[in-house]
């Protein structure tokens, strides 16, 4: 009896057990090699393997449409029609009309139409140079959101103008990500667009999901961060000076270019991170922000976001050691321990 | 009154609190070696898995050479973590990473198309992805 | 089912003597130690072991029952019905069982009922939060069962021993 009644309970207790579930499941995941950086996609639940798999097809119907270095894409058109309208799509038109938008309200800060100023530099090549005052003055003349028109459906570029969504795209393909999430109920997941993240839900144990901010004085160290944001159902994405540049006779100069000098914005950040709530539209909002108020620099940023009360956080870190937290992500970002950073919260 | 229940307790039931207590030691344990078990490097060309290696159970430290997109890689893998120790790669972001060793680390070498992931629980303090 | 007068009555007494319990648990904080929102300590355990002698399996399912619905309306949400349904069931279903071994003390079956009780409710914590994450804590809740149990187990035969030789046990 007794021998019974032990194996009888421990079956039961057993058979209880495995009805409280199974072990912690296992997200579908997929790397996607587009818009000239690696994107690593992961969803979780019953529909999670539609869900990356429309990702991945978005992603690179997306690639088609917005590159400027596949010389079929609409992009590559555009820039070539130096006055002759070519056919756009909508969703090229909206976006490029949302990249105006931008420009409008950073005052010029965002701009897609700082392309050829970029190639002048070299970023978009492997033969990086500094370009001469005249040459950048002559390039200049070309930037700005007026070369570009927009009519029904068509678009145009001034002779010499060239646009390079590059500073948006990735944003863009996160809101259309988040979309897809939505129409497919995935419950949770972590999407990562080259820089562009999307914490979608909350970790498989229900915690939020751990977004580190590189320290932009050891870029390639991963286990040095600024600290780390506990995010849920948003959107965040980092601009640093750090993340591409080239030095020439000892004096370095970063990728981030400012529309007004055409040269190397020297604002005195190191890095911006915007993170917004997965409201569409606040993905592409994310990644035109970043970029911007890199360049307008710490005051000028933090005044934009006062302006702009509630619609996303920032965390700015500053050539001169600081990390400055906007009040909205109090309780949602962990400074990094030991670090040689000094820390403030702003209201 | 159905029936009158034992009201002191013996042998019998310190056997029922016996079970429970051996039935929780046994699921810690099992869910403490699962979570410590499962530190996997996953290995991908072209965002197609080709390896996963399992760290721990690592005896020695193992290399492997990828070639990929007209490039050679040299992986080190051990129980500590995953390194590019070489690569004949432009850009040398892959060897600049240095070693990842924890659950949501991940070595990308853009030009070659090749990541190395680690996957497994992420630890408390580690980190889901990074910004920058 | 048929209940005498004092069958029902006593039925609705254990039924409010069992809501009063799951309210005390409320400032027992479990739920400190152990982040899982709507988890309980299962006092109200009491009841169901006492009326399980008393009264008989089919009315201690159904003062279970009501205590859950009722507890849930109180609550004013529907996940804590499900906690208290399937830890209450549970729990029940073992001490049934148990109840029905001949050398078991009243000490055993509330250590199977409150370590079923704990099982059930990490099982209706999967099922509302949607992750398994609440597993882990599974061994920690055994454990704690355990002087769970054995602390229901001291009140229920505290409660047989007073009321032994009452009319209230007399049929």
């Amino acid at each position: 009896m007794r021998k019974i009644t032990a194996v009888f309970l421990t079956v039961f207790m057993m058979g209880v057990l495995s009805a409280c579930g199974s072990r912690a499941e296992e997200p579908a995941s997929r790397q996607i090699y587009a818009m000239d950086t690696v994107m690593m996609v992961n969803a979780y639940g019953k529909s999670g393997e539609a869900a990356v798999e429309e990702t991945e097809q978005t992603l690179y119907q997306l690639e088609a449409l917005l590159s400027r270095t596949q010389e079929k894409s609409q992009v590559s058109a555009l820039n070539r029609s130096a006055g002759e309208p070519v056919e756009l799509d909508e969703e090229l038109e909206q976006l490029i009309e949302t990249a105006a938008d931008y420009t409008h309200a950073t005052g010029g800060a965002f701009d897609i139409t700082i392309a050829p100023v970029a190639d002048a530099w070299g970023f978009t090549t492997d033969h990086q140079r500094v370009p001469n005052q005249a040459e950048l003055q002559a390039l200049l003349e070309r930037v700005g959101m007026e070369h570009v028109h927009l009519k029904n459906g068509t678009g145009m570029v001034d002779a010499g103008t060239e646009i390079d969504l590059g500073g948006i795209a990735k944003g863009y393909a996160s809101d259309r990500v988040a979309q897809i999430y939505a129409a497919n109920d995935v419950p949770r997941g972590m999407v990562y667009l080259g820089g562009n993240v999307l914490a979608w839900g909350d970790r498989p144990d229900g915690t939020p999901w751990r977004v580190g901010i590189q320290d932009p004085a050891a870029p390639e160290n991963p286990e040095a961060l600024v600290g780390v944001l506990q995010l849920r159902d948003a959107f965040a994405i980092t601009s640093g000076g750090y993340q591409r540049f080239f030095e020439e006779n000892g004096k370095r100069y970063h990728h981030i270019l400012n529309p007004e000098t055409g040269c190397p914005a020297e604002s005195g950040l190191t890095s911006v991170t915007v993170v917004a709530d997965k409201t569409d539209g606040n993905g592409t909002m994310c990644d035109a922000l970043s970029t911007a108020l890199f360049i307008m620099g710490e005051e000028r940023a933090l005044d934009y976001w006062r302006a702009h009360a509630g619609a996303f956080d920032l965390v700015l870190v500053t050539k001169d050691g600081r990390v400055v937290v906007t009040e909205g992500l109090a309780g949602r970002f962990t400074a990094a321990e030991g670090g040689a950073y000094s820390y403030e919260t702003v209201s | 009154m159905k029936r009158f229940p034992e009201l002191k307790p013996n042998g019998w039931d310190m056997m029922v609190l016996a079970v429970v207590v051996v039935l929780g030691i046994v699921l810690s344990l099992g869910w403490m070696s699962a979570e410590t078990d499962r530190l996997t490097a996953k290995i991908s060309v072209d965002g197609v898995e080709t390896e996963a290696v399992n760290l721990p159970q690592l005896r020695q430290e193992e290399e492997r050479t990828i070639q990929a997109n007209g490039y050679t890689l040299y992986l080190v893998l051990s129980q500590k973590g995953v390194q590019v120790r070489e690569s004949d790669c432009p850009t040398q972001d892959c060897v600049h990473t240095g070693i990842i060793t924890r659950a949501g680390q991940s070595i990308v070498c853009l030009p070659a198309r090749v990541t190395v992931q680690l996957q497994g629980t992420v630890a408390e303090d580690g980190v889901d992805a990074v910004l920058g | 089912m048929k209940l005498t007068t004092k069958q029902l009555t006593l039925c609705a007494m254990l039924t409010a003597m069992a809501l009063a319990l799951s309210y005390v648990e409320n400032f027992l904080p479990l739920s400190l130690a152990i982040p899982i929102p709507g988890i309980k300590l299962g006092l109200a355990n009491i009841v169901t072991v006492f009326a399980l002698y008393a009264l008989g399996p089919g009315q201690a399912l159904l003062i279970l029952l009501a205590r859950s619905l009722l507890g849930a309306v109180f609550a004013g949400n529907m996940n804590a019905l499900i906690f208290s349904l399937l830890g209450g069931l549970a729990a029940l279903a073992v001490e049934i069982f148990l109840s029905r071994l001949p050398r078991l003390s009243i000490y055993g079956v509330s250590v199977g009922g409150a370590a079923s009780h704990n099982c059930g409710q990490v099982a209706a914590a999967v099922l509302t939060l949607g992750n398994t994450a609440p597993l882990y804590y599974l061994p920690v809740l055994l454990w704690v069962s355990g002087f769970t149990g054995a602390l229901t187990g001291l009140l229920a035969a505290g409660l047989f021993r007073c009321l032994a030789h009452t009319n209230l046990m007399k049929e």
